[in-house]
This record gives structure tokens, sequence and C-alpha cells, in this order.
């Protein structure tokens, strides 16, 4: 068998003079591929819109909330409140090692702000410079809260973005202002950026956040929470620090060891690992309706195949009269196929990352995505998309082949 | 003897068995002009597949240049034909979606001739044809003449030991027959090539120099037709 551009040449002749069949059997093979492309790439876009709500949040944060009891236990009653406390940080900190940061949060609903004439109705939230590293901020204007406030009381608060668009309408840098929060000025040293997506204790873009000792003070609560955040050191077991913090807390609390709804634990690894498996299922499902999509156009093109195969049963019997052997017939049917499949696939894989990038500067622009989602495919899977099309070609090309092959050059004479 | 045909038979076995070859002896010199006639069933199309090495015969021998032609497979049957045999058919046979010059090529790609040289020897069968100006055009852009002149060169283009014609004027008019026989005749007299021409018109018969009548399978009578004088049709030129 030559291997020489003449034979290319002849496939390309063939594929070009004939434009409508070449359409027409192409255009299954278009199709598949640019709808698992596009499934593909919407299914990861869509993926990456959604863990842009959990943007800036830890994966192995652990989230303790005080509940009322539910079971009556030393002495006490069922239906008892009880309430987290400074104290607990500290126990937790030294008695469960697993812990990284462990820090408190307080908040307030429906607390009032006002900047001269603007006021806004939001969150007041109370938590300390540590609390960084479980939610991560996203800093427009100035800094986050740090230490030195919370141990020296500053009378300073992080307005989220709402907040700011709201009291500082005109979009100005609002650092060094003086903001009325629930009746006490505090200085805004820092703008979040973030939206709300997965949050604790109320979206972080209507919240105000201030050190938790003034939070602490302004309600009276003592050194009273409801919420304990902590992160777990790398490689912690969480199920294993969980059971000890329950342990820890139950027993501080007089708390009946097996009261669960009394301690509300959150675990973010298992929401983290619930949306994967999500994803993981959407894009097994994506890649079985593509490929089927797929396989339903190769299936066309080979069909088409077939057919044109009959309509040039003459070409083929005189290409065999003149001195074609059976292998040259069935490697020009296999390569035009192949030709095909490639062509057809292209404009498919093209016409997909077209749309896509549409797609993506489309929703990157809607007010809610805070930073420019890509709906492109990786590069890697164009390529194993291109082997793919290699393979169906020679898939859809074999059974046409072979009836070609077995065209006898008086069969072509006799089609007159 | 370029050809040599031994008691040649040939049986269709369909619903009804059908003995079209009975028994068929023939020889055929290089550089002879013959032509083989006889009514449709005659058997005239099967000997002719037969010596285009496009079906098989059932017994006796078949040989092209001393080589017996049995029991072949398919690409040595390809390459035989390719090499040895150049095809004049009816109906032109050209593939419509290539020009004049890339129908005479293809006989030559398969040989694996390079493009350029392929290209040049088309092009100068194209030149003697008469067809230069016609190089570049679609099959169905051309007058019947000029499609089996066509034909012919691309039946030429690879220097064969024999060139078969099937009916080559079956689907033209009177005159251009006449000029297509006219340059069968000068191919055969100028080049010396060996020229079957299958017919079962008279007049075209009457070109060739022998004519070998066929009839239910089995050769009958042997004319030779120097003189171009065995029928009355044609004695002046006149084919239909």
């Amino acid at each position: 068998m030559k291997f020489d551009i003449d034979r290319y040449k002849e496939i390309i002749d063939t594929l070009s003079r004939n434009r409508s069949r070449t359409l027409l059997t192409g255009f299954g093979i278009f199709w598949g591929i640019f709808m698992l492309l596009l499934m593909l790439g919407g299914g990861d876009g869509l993926k990456k819109i959604l863990n842009q709500n959990f943007e800036g949040f830890t994966s192995n944060a652990v989230i303790v909330g005080a509940a009322p009891t539910s079971k009556p236990y030393g002495g006490f009653k069922r239906d008892r409140t009880w309430y987290l406390d400074t104290k607990d940080i500290e126990a937790i900190k030294t008695l469960v090692p697993e812990t990284d940061i462990v820090t408190m949060m307080d908040a307030d609903w429906g607390g009032t702000m006002t900047y001269k004439d603007n006021s806004y109705n939001g969150i007041v939230k109370g938590l300390t410079y540590e609390y960084a590293g479980v939610e991560s901020p996203q800093l427009l204007y100035g800094r986050w809260i740090n230490e030195v406030d919370c141990s020296q009381e500053r009378k300073v608060c992080v307005i989220g973005k709402q907040v700011w668009s709201n009291l500082f309408p005109d979009g100005e840098d609002p650092t060094g202002e003086y903001i009325n929060v629930k009746g006490s000025y505090f200085q805004v040293i820092g703008v979040d950026n973030r939206n709300g997506g997965i949050n604790i204790n109320g979206q972080p873009d209507q919240s105000v956040v201030i050190p938790y000792p003034l939070m602490d003070k302004m309600n009276n609560r003592g050194g009273r929470f409801d919420i304990i955040c902590m992160t777990l050191k790398e490689g912690a077991d969480s199920d294993v620090s969980q059971y000890k913090v329950r342990g820890l807390l139950s027993r501080r609390h007089s708390i009946a060891p097996d009261d669960k709804p009394a301690i509300m634990m959150l675990d973010t690894q298992k929401i983290f690992k619930i949306v994967d498996n999500l994803f993981k299922g959407v894009n097994i499902l994506v890649i079985l309706v593509g490929l089927g999509t797929l396989l339903a156009g190769a299936i066309g093109v080979s069909n088409i195949m077939m057919v044109t195969v009959k309509e040039r049963t003459t070409e083929i019997g005189i290409r065999r009269a003149i001195g074609a052997t059976p292998k040259m017939i069935l490697s020009q049917i296999i390569t035009e196929s192949i030709g095909l499949t490639i062509l057809a696939g292209m404009f498919g894989i093209l016409f997909a990352v077209f749309i896509l990038w549409g797609a993506g500067n489309i929703v990157s622009s809607l007010p809610d995505i805070n930073n420019p989602v890509s709906f492109q495919i990786g590069f890697w899977t164009g390529i194993a998309v291109l082997m793919l099309l290699v393979v169906l070609g020679v898939l859809a090309g074999l059974a046409p082949a072979l009836r070609a092959m077995n065209i006898k050059p008086v069969d072509a004479m006799r089609d007159e | 003897m370029l050809i040599e045909l031994k008691d040649v038979n040939k049986t269709y076995f369909g619903a009804q068995p059908l003995h079209v070859l009975k028994g068929i002896n023939l020889e055929i010199e290089r550089g002879e002009f013959v032509s083989i006639m006889g009514a449709s069933g005659s058997g005239k199309s099967t000997l002719l597949n037969i010596l285009g090495i496009l079906d098989n015969y059932d017994s006796g021998e078949y040989r092209i240049n001393g080589k017996l032609i049995w029991d072949l497979t398919e690409a040595k049957a390809a390459e035989y034909r390719n090499k040895m045999i150049g095809f004049i058919f009816q109906s032109y046979n050209l593939i419509g979606f290539k020009t004049a010059v890339e129908n005479v090529e293809l006989p030559l790609f398969y040989q694996g001739v390079s493009r350029h040289k392929r290209h040049d020897m088309a092009m100068e069968y194209i030149e003697r044809l008469g067809l230069k100006d016609w190089s570049g055009h679609y099959p169905n852009e051309m007058s019947g003449g000029q499609k089996q002149r066509v034909a012919i060169a691309r039946a030429l283009v690879t220097k064969p030991d024999i060139i078969l014609a099937d009916e080559p004027t079956g689907a033209l008019d009177s005159k251009t027959s006449v000029e297509i026989m006219e340059l069968l005749k000068e191919l055969n007299e100028r080049d010396k090539l060996t020229i079957i021409v299958v017919t079962h018109e008279s007049g075209v018969a009457n070109y060739t120099n022998r004519i070998i009548h066929i009839k239910d399978g089995i050769i009958g009578e042997i004319e030779e037709n120097q003189a171009h004088n065995s029928v009355r049709f044609g004695s002046d030129g006149t084919l239909k």
C-alpha cells in the first residue's frame, strides 16, 4: 500500500467534488461532536459557577452550633437552652489537637446601619481575626480585622458588598469613614466583595463584621455565643475530631452524650464531597448522552456511506476494471470515511468552542457572577475527541468499505 | 500468439443453469484488428468479460502472451487488467467528477506512477486524440465522441497489449461512429495495437480485418476482411 500525497488528494477530490453528499454524511458527526462538547463544557462551567458559591470557604471546616437539648440529663430537663462560651474555645484548642483554628461567631440579624442619609438593614457579625482562615474574605478595599483590633477592642468594621453599595451609593472608597451600627460608630476598614453562596449565619454581602469583643459588649452576653467555627489540621480525621469535640462539649455543658440535636455539627468536607459526586454523576451522564449522540452520528455516516457505495457501484467498477485492487478500494472508502468524520468533527469542535466561548462571556457578564467563568473544554479533551473521531471514522467506514470491496468490475458494467 | 483460448466453457448457475460458452477456441495475434460479432445472447459479452479478466471461466485455457489466466486473486487480476488490457466501453464509463485528463490519469494512479509523470503522460494521449483544449473539462461538458476519445486515451495510456472495445459506437451517432472507428483503425495501423471490437453491428465489424462470428456460445464463421467488403453496409463508409 502506498502512502503518497496522491492518495489523499484523491480522497479530498472525491469529497470536495460531491459536496452535498459530503455535507449530508458529515452532519451527523458534526452534531454529535457539537453536542458532546457543548454538554461537557456546559457541565464544567456549571460546576465552576456552583464552586463560586464555595469560594473562600475552607474545605475542612467544622461548624458547631448550640441548640436546645432534646433529652433530660444531669438533673436538667429537656429543651434546655445552652450557650457556647470562650472557655469552650480554650478547651477545644488544648484538648482536641486535631483542630487548627477555633474561633467564635456571633451574629445579630436585623441591625440598622447608617451613613449620612443612607441606611441599610443588614446582619452584624462579631468575628475574630482568625475567622479569615475559615472563610477567606475577598477584599475590594482596605483590610480584614487583625489581632490588635480584637485585643484593643477597636471600633472598626468590614462591610459587605451590598452594605457598601447601599451606604455609599456613589461607589467611593469607604475606608476611613465612620458608619453607625446599631447606635455606635465604627470606622470602615475594608469592603468584602463576596456574593452570597454558602455561608454561616448570613450572607457576607449583607453583613457588617466587627471585632467579637465589641459585639459581646454591645449585646451584653458575657462571653457567650451560639457558634464555633474551626478548621482541622492537614490529614486530621474529621469524624474523630468531631467525636472528641462532641464529647468535650457534652461534658462541659451537662448534655447527654447521645444527644445529637443539642450539639449541631456541620462538616464542610462532606458538603464538598456531595457536590463533587453530583458533578461526577453529571459528567458521566453527559458523556453517556454525548457518546450516544456521536454513535448515532457515526451510524448515520455508515448508513449514508452504504447508500453512496451502492450509488457509486459503476464508479467503483470502473476503478476496478482499470486496475484498482480490492484493497485499494477498501482503503479508499475507509480513508474517505475517516476524512469525512475528522472534517465534520473539526467543524463540530470549532462550533462548540465558539458557542462555549460566547456562553462563557454572557454568563461572566451577569451581575451575580463575581469572577469570569470559562465554559471552555480542555485541550486534552479536544485531542481525545479527535482520536475518538478517527476510531469512529474507521468503524463507520468498515461496513460500506467491505461492501465496496466486493463490487466486481462486471457488476459495474451491468449496472448501466 | 498474443491471445489463445482453448475449449473455454462458461456456465451461469442461476435458477436455470445457462451454458453460455460451449468450448471456445480462438487465437489472436499481436497487431491484429479483429471484431467479435454476434447477436445479443450469443455469449459475446461473456467472452469479452473473460478476455478482459473481468470474469472467470469454468474450464479450458486462456493465455495472454503465453501466461495462463486461471484462478487469479482479485489483486493479481487487477494488476493484469491494469498492465495488459485497455478497456473502451459503450457508455464511456468515465468518472463524472473527474476532468478528462484526470480520468486518463486514473490507471496510472493505480500503477503508482508519480503525479507529474502521470499528468504528462495523460496530457500526451489527450493531445494525440485531439482533446488538448478539453483536458480540464468534466465528462458532462463533452459530446459523446469527445467522451469516447477520452475513454480511448485512458485505455491507451498504460500502453496495454490488448485494447478491448465493447460496442464502442453503441451510444454514438453515425458520423461520430465513423470517426471513432477510423481512429481505432488508425491506431491499429500506425501503432500496431492489438484491438478487439465486440459488436453486433456489421458496419462496425466491417472496419476490422477479421470478423469472428459467435452464435449460441460457439465460434462460427471467421471471415478474413482485409478488403473491408464483407457487408454492403460500411463499404462506403456508412455505418448506420
